[in-house]
């Protein structure tokens, strides 16, 4: 059992592309780490690094108190989940968990022991003499688990693993990972850009974009204040409502351009008449009476899910105005023309810079 | 496809049956050539159902050969022809995986060139650059010998290039997953790539297996003493007799039996070399 400590890590391909501009973190022994973000953000190639299927170009990757920069792959203790699963096709089950360990000279007993109690683990007994191909989706994915759970590792690493999943098996495989996790207290690097399973399975997260963490917190944390509006705009769904705005002379509150709506807001920070950008998330926007209401959206769309109706629509102002969505009760019927008068807290109101989209306080 | 139209399955059922008539026509009056003595088939007509010297003429050639015509046996021929077929189709596959494997998993300065190089070599098969390599054999002392007979022959640009698509297709995830279970690139191609490209072997095998039988010009020119002899090159040596007629019947069932090791070679291997043209298990 390890921590995990990235110092300064950048990764510069041969063809001069900067896939990673400088990452420092740590992950404490036994933390499930998930880095999450959109294709393309470095996110896999971090992770790479740490397996050393890429080299590190810059900095320092150590686990433990081991420096891993120079060390193989198969010397770092280090096991991986990938997102096909990459089994051996030609081995049978057992074989499959079972590789790593011959590879390194174990036992036969000891590795007989260890793929038993993985195996005993992840139900898989019955199939231990099964080929890959002839294991569903499910299944496989649990092979992969298993051969990273039979080397005992320092460290494990998913990539994406369960993006080949069906929506339902994903869930069920999501709650496996987790309580797998915990029991064994491995330190986790779990790579996703569905922010679903960031939240749910993170001590901690690190948000990534373009090769940079935007922000590195607890899921709840990150989800209340988040640092910038990229880390806004991508966690918590549906994605938060960004409507320009500028801070109202009065100094309590801003004014969304173009329609004339105020909002109150926490403003204190901010010089009047400054343009700001207003996030607002769908979940917070609440119905109100006519008068009360601080924001009117008239509904273009409506996606009734049964638990919850989402509104699609603009506020109205001159010209098209912003677009807006609402998180409603799914009790409550919506009509496409209607005009829903809404009001949100000035703590839910969430002000970035428009410029560079920093979180403004 | 499921048509519904008699008189296009007539058409192809015809077309279907006069392709097999004109490839096994020929065959068969080999076989019935062979079964019949020697006289019968000077008598300027052709018979079409076997004759009653089967045992006998493949007696004949089996045990004493040509010998009146100035050849050899036909058992020591077959097994000369065994022994380069063999050693052309395995040293051929044992290449080319070299090759393409080095090719597809190492980064090295001039990967690609190499690459090319290979492939152009496809443009220069033996027929166009026979004296040269006949240089090269002659002054390495090769002639006259197994390794004189199959070695120039090994290269393979076109083996090479099947099993680089091959290892292409290969989830270079698979590599990464060996890498971390602490396997070196051998051992990787052993325990995994060789396993996987099972079928391309076997199907490659009965094709490089066939060439090497069929060889004939430069067993030719590389084989002066009659104990390495191929088959192929023993038949036409049957032929070019001085004052006499061709022995016919006895050239025939030396045919027939240099047919045999391919085709055997082909049912032997059929199922696994049907799997690796149409299908790759993955």
């Amino acid at each position: 059992m390890a921590g995990l400590t990235f110092s300064g890590v950048r990764k510069t391909y041969p063809n001069g592309v900067r896939a990673v501009h400088g990452i420092d973190a740590s992950v404490g022994d036994g933390e499930l780490i998930v880095i999450v973000g959109p294709s393309g953000c470095g996110k896999s190639t971090l992770l790479r690094m740490v397996a050393g299927l890429e080299a590190i170009s810059e900095g320092e990757i150590r686990i433990g108190e081991r420096r891993v920069n120079e060390l193989e792959p198969a010397d770092r203790n280090i096991a991986m989940v990938f997102q096909n699963y990459a089994l051996y096709p030609h081995m049978s089950v057992f074989d499959n968990m079972a590789y790593g360990l011959r590879n390194r000279r174990t036992p036969r007993n000891e590795i007989a022991r260890r793929v038993a109690a993985a195996a005993k683990t992840l139900q898989l007994e019955d199939l231990l003499a099964r080929r890959p191909g002839q294991l569903s989706g499910g299944q496989r994915q649990r092979v992969a688990m298993g051969r990273a759970i039979v080397r005992e590792p320092d460290v494990f690493l998913f990539d994406e693993p369960l993006s080949n999943l069906d929506a339902r098996l994903r869930v069920q495989m999501r709650l496996e990972i987790r309580r797998l996790q915990q029991s064994l207290g491995t330190t986790s690097l779990y790579v996703t850009h569905d922010q679903v399973e960031a939240m749910t399975l993170a001590d901690r997260l690190i948000v990534m974009n373009g090769g940079v963490a935007e922000q590195i917190g607890r899921p709840l944390d990150v989800y209340r204040h988040p640092a910038t509006a990229f880390v806004a705009g991508f966690i918590g769904s549906p994605a938060m409502n960004f409507l320009p705005a500028t801070v109202a002379a009065t100094g309590s509150g801003v004014i969304i351009s173009g329609t004339g709506h105020t909002l109150t807001a926490a403003v204190t920070a901010c010089e009047p008449q400054r343009p700001v950008l207003v996030g607002l998330r769908p979940e917070h926007l609440l119905p109100a009476s006519e008068d009360s209401a601080a924001l009117k959206v008239a509904v273009d769309l409506v996606e009734a899910l049964g638990a919850d109706t989402l509104a699609h629509g603009i506020l109205p102002g001159d010209g098209a105005g912003p677009a807006l969505t609402v998180r409603l009760e799914g009790s409550r019927r919506v009509d496409v023309g209607d005009t829903v008068p809404l009001t949100v807290s000035p703590d839910h109101v969430h002000l970035f810079d428009p410029g560079n989209g920093n979180r403004l306080v | 496809m499921i048509e519904r139209r008699p008189w296009l399955n007539v058409l192809s059922h015809f077309v279907l049956c006069a392709g097999v008539l004109v490839t096994a026509l020929p065959i068969w009056i080999t076989f019935v050539a062979s079964t019949h003595p020697a006289d019968s088939l000077m008598s300027g007509r052709a018979p079409l159902w076997p004759g009653a010297h089967l045992f006998e003429n493949y007696a004949t050639v089996l045990d004493s050969g040509l010998r009146a015509a100035g050849s050899v046996p036909v058992g020591m021929m077959m097994w000369n022809s065994l022994i380069m077929a063999l050693m052309i189709a395995v040293g051929k596959i044992v290449i080319s995986i070299i090759a393409a494997f080095g090719i597809v998993y190492f980064r090295f300065p001039l990967r690609r060139t190499c690459f090319w190089l290979i492939f152009v070599t496809l443009m220069l098969p033996v027929e166009v650059r026979i004296l040269p390599t006949f240089g090269v054999v002659a002054s390495l002392e090769m002639l006259n010998s197994y390794w004189g007979l199959s070695v120039p022959l090994i290269a393979s640009a076109t083996a090479t290039f099947l099993f680089r698509q091959f290892f292409l297709t290969v989830p270079e995830e698979l590599a990464e997953a060996a890498r971390i279970d602490g396997a070196g690139p051998l051992k990787f191609l052993f325990d995994i790539l060789l396993p996987l490209s099972r079928t391309n072997i076997a199907a490659l095998f009965v094709i490089l297996f066939i060439f090497g039988w069929n060889q004939y010009l430069w067993p030719l020119l590389v084989t002066t003493d009659e104990s390495f002899y191929t088959i192929v090159v023993g038949i036409q040596r049957m032929l070019a007799v001085d004052d006499a007629e061709p022995a016919w019947h006895l050239i025939m069932a030396t045919t027939m039996l240099a047919m045999l090791p391919p085709v055997l070679v082909v049912i032997c291997m059929q199922r696994l070399f049907i799997k690796g043209l149409i299908e790759q298990e993955k």
